[in-house]
């Protein structure tokens, strides 16, 4: 790492970086505007969509008996996958210290926040009786699958705050010190008070090191079981489709590829929007392409074995899942997925052309998309065909189609994902000044200075 | 212009084929006109019922009453117009061959069985004299009592007499046990001319797991008294309780039946997780402490 010595050269560069780093918090445009009011309009909508499930009960959603995990359950484990890139980006690269990742790892615990939050709210609004939910801890069984994932979802988003907020400790810090009449006073005492008096000597930087690391660690085993327990929801069921030992793996694999994709997505969201070229270079992009060449290379190993071995051996009930999944109902959805989302993608990146960030972020669109009805294409073919027969009930209760209460409330869960990660953009600086400014070779004390002017 | 016009005549004619299809059911002619072998008599139509309630009631439900399983389409009702569309050579086809929803019977039942359904049917054909009358139903009264010793139900029941009750001989009494989901039906007996009938429950009978049955008495057909609960009576075997159950080897337990390792991991990794948060949260407030250095 090189380092800057001369004092002058310092202090204009990291104003320049902290100009830049700070542009998201500062600039406020009719545009801003309009996003928020977008952003609030489709969750205020989603909410009203609730109000109505509350009211009239689960019937105003397209769940039958058969069929009672539907469009909810597929999003719930869509963010709890997406929410799984903040494990990788931000601890695993980390401790195997592979730097181009640490300008990323704060957009990846924005998309672990946003995603594990929404994860729990939606398994509330998928619940008959969301009153009822302390009974879910007064009277959970410890034996049950339920009570690991409310647990482990609990943990993630704890885990996940705090690696949001420890290294940004310097930083809120800096923006108390150099941020003035451009933001409103209150974000001003908002920083002032999660700085925690921060004045940057020795002790405190090799405090937040170590806080960092001891998160670092602690988030891979959360973050490994929070998808593999999220999986055992399904593999710990007799049902076909479910019942394999590889569910934990294939989801977390699954997970790595939806995650990478958001995360691609919204760097290029910041770079255009906040003019952070210099930032989320060319190069980032690139190495998020190998990183979601090498996630999907492995998601297809587990879809091989995942569908290859079931479909050899075609047993009855297996074989009826599986029958319907490549050339039945499912078929077309099922194949879309598979091509757009996987092996397209794939095929696509190992090109440099398509690593460029508009490119790149196109096919992440794409997979991001596939990504979310994978998760369906794992919830609901399965529930639609139990071991016994399906009868004496009426038409209705054979196949299942969500109602547009349940869109909806789907809808909300995207806008309300959106709007934490809006608000802690507007909030927080998207890349921490202080770790950024250190790798550009700016020395520590620099850093604690009020600025001249 | 001719094609056009045979496509639309073909058009409209697969249309109100498919109509017709959707709607009725209509035994081909040849099986319609066949005639009825068996002769409809009330023996026949009794054996007929019989055999109606044991394999077609659970659909079908009660002659008359209307109160057939609420499925698409709905199975007819016995005294149907639907039903009695059908000449007996029709019925005995549908009976034999099934569609959709209606189970075919051709590998269940024998063909006499079948012509006694049909004859069964036509007792409510509006054009048949019927020969089984069902009168309306007496009112009765029964007593019973269960002797554990010998594992037996003693019912005595009467009838009302204008008035006066009197003792009901030759009636079927039924014994059933109260399960959680209704009466299991454990046999019938017959009253003698003291309108009294023994009962013996059954060696194979599982009671609970001390072997308690909670009997229920009811009389056949064509009496109008409620079933008589009995209080729980030790006649029946116990009831094993599955070993997997007792011993606690699954894992998909109660909290009571819980594994100690399961417990202990889960509570060891939740525990462990939630120390390492609360040292992260001591930390900051280190930080908090170092800024007054
Ligand atoms: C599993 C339920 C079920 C059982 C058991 C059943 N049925 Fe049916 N039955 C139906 C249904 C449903 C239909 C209507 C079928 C249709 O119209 O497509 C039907 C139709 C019929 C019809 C034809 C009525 C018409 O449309 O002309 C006859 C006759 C009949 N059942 C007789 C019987 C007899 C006799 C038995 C007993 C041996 C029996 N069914 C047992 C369900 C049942």
């Amino acid at each position: 790492m090189k380092r800057i010595e001369s004092a002058d050269e310092s202090r204009k560069l990291l104003d320049k970086i902290t100009f830049d780093l700070t542009r998201s918090i500062v600039k406020k445009d009719e545009l801003t505007y309009f996003w928020f009011f977008i952003l609030i309009m489709f969750v205020g909508v989603g909410l009203w969509g609730w109000g109505i499930q509350i009211n009239d009960g689960l019937g105003v959603t397209g769940m039958r008996d058969y069929v009672s995990w539907g469009m909810y359950i597929a999003n719930f484990v869509f963010f709890v996958a997406i929410s799984l890139i903040g494990f990788l980006l931000s601890s695993a690269l980390h401790l195997l210290k592979i730097h181009w990742a640490k300008p990323i790892s704060r957009v990846a615990e924005q998309v672990a926040i946003a995603g594990v939050a929404l994860a729990g709210l939606i398994i509330v609004m998928d619940m008959g009786r969301p009153e009822r939910l302390l009974n879910v801890f007064l009277h959970g069984r410890f034996a049950s699958p339920i009570i690991w994932d409310v647990t482990v979802v609990t943990t993630y988003l704890t885990i996940s705050v705090l690696l949001f907020y420890i290294p940004l400790i310097p930083d809120l810090a800096l923006l108390r010190d150099r941020l003035g009449d451009e933001v409103p006073k209150w974000k001003i005492t908002l920083y002032t008070i999660l700085a925690l008096g921060w004045k940057g000597n020795p002790m405190q930087y090799k405090t937040v090191y170590h806080a960092m690391r001891v998160l670092m660690l602690l988030i891979i085993p959360v973050g490994l079981s929070i998808h593999t327990v999220t999986s055992w929801l399904f593999a710990a069921t007799l049902r076909s489709g479910w019942d394999t030992t590889i569910l934990g793996p294939y989801f977390v694999a699954g997970a790595f590829v939806a995650g990478s994709a958001a995360v691609i997505m919204l760097m290029y969201a910041y770079r255009v929007r906040y003019g952070l070229k210099d930032y989320f270079e060319d190069i980032h992009f690139d190495y998020m392409g190998k990183l979601l060449v090498f996630v999907c290379l492995v998601y297809l190993y587990f879809n091989v074995n995942e569908f290859l071995v079931p479909g050899y051996k075609m047993k009855s009930a297996e074989g009826v899942h599986l029958k319907n999944l490549f050339a039945g109902s499912f078929s077309v959805m099922f194949w879309v997925v598979q091509v757009f989302g996987l092996i397209l993608p794939l095929v696509l990146l190992l090109i440099k052309y398509f690593r460029k960030p508009l490119p790149i972020t196109i096919i992440s669109f794409f997979v991001l998309i596939s990504s979310w009805f994978k998760r369906y294409l794992i919830v609901v073919p399965t529930m639609e065909h139990p071991f016994l027969p399906v009868q004496n009930v009426p038409e209705n209760f054979h196949t299942y189609v969500p109602t547009s209460i349940e869109i909806m409330i789907t809808l909300f869960s995207f806008f309300a994902a959106l709007t934490i990660i809006s608000v802690l953009a507007k909030l927080f600086p998207v890349i921490t000044i202080w770790e950024y400014a250190e790798d550009k070779g700016i020395d520590k004390k620099y850093l604690s200075e009020k600025p001249r002017n | 212009m001719n094609n056009k016009i045979n496509l639309l005549i073909a058009v409209i004619l697969f249309i109100s084929a498919s109509q017709i299809r959707g709607q009725e059911w209509i035994a081909p002619a040849d099986k319609a006109s066949v005639s009825n072998p068996s002769e409809y008599n009330l023996a026949n139509v009794k054996k007929g019922k019989e055999i109606y309630q044991k394999n077609c009631k659970s659909c079908h439900g009660d002659a008359g009453k209307y109160n057939a399983l609420p499925l698409v389409p709905v199975p007819p009702d016995v005294a149907s117009e639907i039903m009695h569309s059908n000449t007996e050579g029709g019925l005995f086809h549908k009976i034999t061959a099934g569609k959709g929803g209606m189970p075919q019977f051709e590998t269940t039942l024998s063909e006499d069985d079948r012509w006694r359904l049909v004859n069964y049917i036509m007792n409510y054909n509006p054009n048949v004299e019927p020969v089984l009358v069902e009168a309306p139903p007496v009112k009765a009264k029964i007593m019973a009592s269960v002797n554990e010793v010998n594992k037996q139900v003693e019912v005595f029941a009467e009838f009302d007499n204008n008035g006066t009750f009197e003792k009901l001989a030759d009636a079927e009494v039924i014994v059933s046990a109260k399960k959680t989901f209704g009466n299991l039906v454990i046999g019938k007996a017959l009253t003698d001319e003291n309108g009294r009938a023994l009962f013996t429950i059954p060696e194979s009978h599982i009671g609970d797991e001390e072997g308690y049955v909670k009997l229920v008495v009811a009389l056949g057909e064509g009496y109008e008294v409620a079933a008589l609960d009995l209080k729980s009576a030790k006649v029946g075997k116990l009831k094993e309780i599955p070993k997997l159950i007792k011993g606690g080897e699954i894992l998909w337990s109660t909290n009571e039946n819980i594994q100690p390792w399961l417990l202990f991991s889960y509570l060891g990794a939740v525990g462990g997780a939630w120390l390492a948060i609360g040292y992260i949260i001591f930390l900051i407030f280190r930080i908090r402490k170092y800024s007054k250095l």
